[in-house]
């Protein structure tokens, strides 16, 4: 036996390994596999996985700040929301890194203004929905709530019609978008160089706070910042995003995405039921008061957004934090509005009672015919989707 | 492979994202003909994984990509 040869062979297959993990694209549908399992995982830990309510809390405790509101939020630092959220764009970033995507990424004036717009849109869509495309839909079907149904026929909607503004830009400006903003690249240090190590630090950083969180009592905070990071490696790994699960069936008819959060949502609602079905979790956990008008008309409108800006409520967040101009602006505009459109509808109890009831669909189906049902319409939308590419029937021409 | 290929057009969309690097590169090769090529230079990560899936799509030739100070060239020959 060579030693030095068994440790050639040990720093090899390492090599190989982050090569694998870290150069290569993960396959879109084992991202919707493990996005499912850490969906249920989340739940089982702590509480359902959501991205708005995170952005929201960084809004409120902005507006606070500067004297708009009364009252200060709980702490960015330890409200659960904002530590997922937290977590999706530090595990992004650190992704990003470890894969050398991170760069500054400017983007043309048009494309600015789109990401402010769309943000704000989803913001507004989020608040009425009780959630973006994680906590209104993806979350809210998981937890077997009406809303979460409502909100998808909304997104579909919205995508729809942003896409249609999207075909309308393209031909009457086509110049607003036009390229041409440089990659920069500093003269002499390679900064790719040490993006990996940069990254090492970033993910041994998260570690060394969520033992400290565990050191404070916090265990459950500290272990939900380690789900939210998954989340984000995962995601930039796979490039996930919700956006063309919705969008592309009209646009290109490329079906692997739909297909992917099908595969998704189905794990992610078996983990659910069992747990809300013998008792583990409260009943209406994620089931908001958005039946059905705040989810689907809030659905339309965070559809039309996230076209418009390009990513939806964790897809905005793992751009920002592959360091995309358009979508940090489109971040930042999120958890502004969605923080005062919210604090709007809870000023007047007219308008919360307009965006709709709580409706927990095994109060009506029972458990068994409401699994029954979600899984057949999510088995409908692969099938359709998959349908869809080959035939091109929902596909809109430019 | 994408070293050595001269392209008729070229188009520029350094600085987008996702999707319009490939609107835009499916609107330039609707005026283009059968056999040319199209170049198209971008930042943003994403394209590397649309173009091909796009290009075999659409029965288009991806014909390959190389980097360049910041950014990336893609080639695609139009069916």
């Amino acid at each position: 036996m060579n030693d030095g040869n068994d440790t050639r062979v040990m720093v090899s297959l390492l090599k190989r390994g982050y090569a694998a993990v870290f150069f290569n694209n993960w396959p879109v549908w084992l991202g919707g596999l493990l996005i499912g399992i850490l969906s249920v995982i989340t739940f089982a830990w702590a509480r359902p996985w959501g991205v708005a309510g995170g952005l929201r809390n960084w809004g409120d405790w902005f507006f606070s700040l500067v004297g708009l509101y009364g009252r200060p939020p709980l702490s960015p630092l330890l409200s659960t929301s904002s530590i997922l959220t937290g977590g999706l764009l530090w595990g992004a970033f650190g992704a990003a890194l470890m894969s050398r995507q991170f760069a500054i990424r400017m983007a043309p004036p048009l494309e600015l203004a789109k990401g402010i717009v769309g943000g704000g849109l989803m913001g507004i869509g989020a608040a009425m929905a009780g959630g973006c495309n994680v906590g209104g839909f993806y979350s809210a079907v998981s937890a077997l709530s009406a809303g979460g149904l409502a909100m998808m026929a909304g997104l579909f909607t919205g995508a729809y019609l942003g896409l249609r503004y999207i075909y309308w830009e393209l031909e009457h400006l086509p110049s607003g978008s036009t390229g041409g903003t440089r990659g920069k690249k500093e003269g002499g240090f390679n900064w790719l160089k040490v993006e990996p190590y940069a990254g090492a630090a970033v993910f041994v950083l998260a570690a060394v706070c969520a033992a400290l969180y565990a050191r404070q009592a916090l265990t459950r905070i500290g272990g939900l910042l380690l789900c939210g990071i998954a989340f984000g490696v995962i995601i930039q790994r796979c490039r996930f995003c919700f956006v063309r699960g919705f969008r592309d069936p009209f646009m290109t008819g490329d079906g692997e995405i739909s297909r992917a959060i099908a595969v998704s949502v189905i794990v992610s609602v078996l983990g659910f039921a069992a747990l809300k079905w013998t008792g583990l979790r409260g009943e209406t956990v994620y089931v908001t008061r958005t039946f059905w008008f705040g989810s689907l008309v809030g659905g339309i409108v965070f559809g039309f957004g996230m076209v418009m800006a390009g990513g939806c409520g964790s897809g905005s967040v793992w751009r920002a934090g592959e360091g995309q101009v358009k979508l940090i602006l489109a971040v930042i505009c999120f958890s502004l509005s969605t923080s005062l459109f919210k604090t709007w509808i809870r000023s007047s109890e007219g308008f919360s009672s307009l965006m709709g009831k709580r409706v927990f669909l095994p109060w009506f189906l029972t458990y068994k015919w409401t699994l029954i049902l979600v899984i057949v319409i999510f088995l409908l939308y692969y099938l359709v989707a998959t349908w869809n590419e080959e035939t091109e029937k929902f596909v809109v021409e430019m | 492979m994408a070293d050595d290929v001269k392209p008729d057009e070229t188009l520029d969309c350094r600085g987008l994202s996702c999707p319009m690097p490939l609107l835009k590169t499916k609107k330039a090769i609707g005026k283009m003909q059968s056999g040319q090529v199209l170049e198209i230079l971008g930042t943003d990560p994403g394209t590397r994984n649309d173009l091909p899936a796009f290009a075999k799509k659409a029965g288009h030739e991806y014909l390959g990509d190389k980097d360049d100070d910041g950014f990336t060239r893609f080639y695609l020959k139009v069916k």
